[in-house]
């Protein structure tokens, strides 16, 4: 019997579920499945039972947090799909906060209204236990594809630990830096091939903070390089916001405990 | 291939190599490698995006003679970033090599560094263990170095990895209008007879190769003092100079990448949609990585960035000379461009050095 999965959304801009439809060896790798319900396509309602949960999306209200505890009570494999889910992505910007604040600016007086049940943005693994992640924005296919073949087969995935430079030094780039331009490669989690670099942009760390990032060391980097702790914090917060061990509060705060202990 | 094709008898020297010295004018540099590539891909290094990288081809008003460094060596041809090395069929156990790529490569503008530190890989994918992959390029591939003149990165002149006494077919040193050719092989010089439109060498051009030599030796940073590495690796194995140097490594992998002699790789399996066919991959690896010494059940041996810093010129300056003779360095300082803080050979051995008594 084929495992049943199904793929839903919370506050993104369905961008990765796009991203699969886009691809017809994923909708191949997809067939393995019974795909049970898709947000994006179909208009039917969740099954009751289903084994994979593939989740689109940062945590913004009330509603995803009880649908988040459903799913996780529910799914053998919660899979967290693309950069939203996964670190809090765009959503995630929002987290400066105050949520009622930020509403009232855009929503004026439909604030309530719209508003309701509103939370600071979250990834997932906030709130539910993630068994696999798949970084980025959007998405790679051939990760998804590898990603499930793995949760199908019960296996380990062991993502890449180390930060983006080596792949894009294999994808032979000239770095960003050397041309003053700040570039997030260096605390990037890898397993992209530098995809962005290779044509012609920086890297935004879609795909979150690698888990070997030294961060204090990019910020020292960083500033000897004209690009001043602010504005490196700006460019991390585009896709890192959620992450706090990223932001120039840990670094100095861990400086501080290290002159303390000195 | 061409082994064995060779007709042309050359003089030998006392020490039984052959000497054939030719001249190279620089406007038949292209025909050269056109005509080479219509037998051989032809890989040469080209401008790309503001680098210059090895690739194929077929132009040769693209080859770029005159180039201080590009981003990756050689070594891709060889050991590729990333391979499939065979595809399997776990229900039927059936392997499948067939699609391996071997084809009669010449390797033409390589540096003498770069040259130098494929001899050091050769030690060990041809050595106690052949690795047949890399022996099958190998043994397809011509390489026709070409002379160059030192970036402030370069430190060549520390290892000895300047000049290159075998390990090319041909070597090109460029004499401003026109190179001066060494044929170091039988096929070397049967290429550039066959391909190449050249003349005799005057006792003026040897006068100017002797300058060349003296110039590059000249246009060096001062050298830094390589002897006693091992000794002195040993008395700070245990040195706050790793923590110094090695705490703000960024554990990107980028000076393992890049390093010419770095020859580390991991090997993995990758499924089919269907779960039952996949490929097993070979993918360059990196020590600087927290993974790479990693084991079962968590324990890892390099828990720290120093200790993995450390690692990797403990490797370099210790445990290969310690069985091939060598440092497994050459001195091309692409670490030293890559690395974004400070991390490089020079630096290592200034601080291994520092408060040395002699």
């Amino acid at each position: 019997m084929r495992p049943t999965a199904v793929i839903l959304s919370l506050a993104s801009d369905y961008g990765c579920q796009v991203q699969i439809s886009n691809f017809p060896e994923i909708l191949e790798m997809l067939s393995t499945f019974d795909l049970g319900y898709w947000q994006f396509v179909s208009s039917g309602d969740m099954p009751d039972a289903y084994e994979v949960a593939l989740i689109e999306g940062a945590v913004t209200t009330d509603e995803h947090v009880e649908l988040l505890e459903k799913v996780r009570a529910t799914a053998s494999c919660v899979i967290a799909l693309g950069a939203c889910a996964a670190t809090g992505g765009i959503p995630g910007l929002a987290i400066a906060g105050p949520v009622r604040g930020q509403l009232k600016e855009v929503y004026g007086s439909g604030e309530k209204k719209v508003g309701a049940g509103a939370r600071k943005p979250a990834p997932i693994s906030d709130y539910i236990t993630v068994d696999f992640t798949i970084p980025g924005c959007p998405i790679d296919p051939a990760e998804l594809s590898r990603v499930l073949q793995r949760a199908i087969r019960a296996l380990v995935d062991t993502p890449q630990r180390q930060s983006m430079c080596g792949e894009c030094k294999i994808a032979e780039n000239m770095c960003f830096w050397l041309a003053g331009t700040p570039c997030l490669g260096m605390i990037a989690r890898s397993g992209c091939n530098a995809t962005c670099v290779s044509r012609g942009r920086p890297c935004t760390a879609c795909r979150g903070i690698a888990q070997d990032a030294n961060i204090e060391s990019a910020y020292a980097f960083a500033a000897q390089n004209k690009c001043d702790a602010d504005q490196f914090e700006s460019l991390i917060k585009i896709y890192n916001a959620a992450n706090e061990q990223a932001t120039q509060k840990a670094v100095t705060s861990k400086k501080t405990a290290q002159e303390v202990v000195s | 291939m061409l082994k064995g094709s060779v007709m042309v008898t050359f003089p030998f020297d006392m020490k039984g190599s052959y000497m054939y010295f030719r001249i190279l004018e620089k406007d038949q540099v292209s025909t050269f490698i056109e005509g080479l590539a219509h037998v051989y891909e032809v890989v040469a290094p080209v401008m790309r995006g503001g680098g210059y990288s090895f690739e194929q081809v077929r132009d040769g008003s693209e080859v770029e003679l005159d180039y201080p460094l590009t981003i990756i060596p050689p070594k891709k041809y060889f050991v590729r970033p990333k391979e499939c090395l065979f595809r399997y069929d776990s229900h039927s156990g059936a392997l499948d090599e067939t699609d391996h790529e071997v084809s009669p490569r010449v390797l033409f503008g390589v540096h003498a560094c770069d040259i130098n530190a494929i001899l050091m890989t050769d030690k060990i994918f041809l050595g106690d263990y052949v690795d047949p992959y890399y022996k099958a390029r190998r043994e397809n591939t011509l390489i026709v170095g070409v002379s160059c003149m030192p970036i402030p990165t370069c430190m060549c002149n520390a290892w000895g990895t300047g000049e290159v006494s075998q390990g090319c077919d041909l070597f090109l040193t460029d004499l401003g209008d026109r190179y001066f050719v060494t044929c170091q092989s039988f096929e070397g010089a049967h290429i550039l007879d066959t391909f190449a439109k050249t003349h005799e060498a005057s006792a003026e051009d040897k006068q100017a190769l002797e300058d060349h030599i003296r110039e590059f030796s000249q246009a060096f940073r001062e050298p830094v003092d390589t002897t006693q590495l091992q000794l002195l690796f040993d008395a700070k194995y245990n040195d706050p100079m790793w923590e110094t140097i090695g705490d703000p490594c960024l554990s990107c992998g980028a000076c393992s990448a890049v390093c010419p002699t770095c020859y580390c790789f991991d090997v993995v399996d990758e499924l089919d949609a269907d779960g039952v066919a996949g490929c097993r991959i070979r993918c360059w690896d990196s020590c600087l990585d927290s993974q790479f010494a990693e084991v079962a059940g968590g324990h890892d041996f390099r828990p720290t960035r120093a200790s993995r810093v450390r690692y990797r010129f403990y490797h370099k300056f210790w445990a290969y000379p310690s069985r091939y003779g060598k440092m497994l360095c050459v001195g091309c300082g692409r670490c030293d461009v890559a690395c974004k803080v400070d991390i490089n050979p020079r630096r290592i051995v200034e601080a291994l050095r520092e408060g040395e008594s002699k």
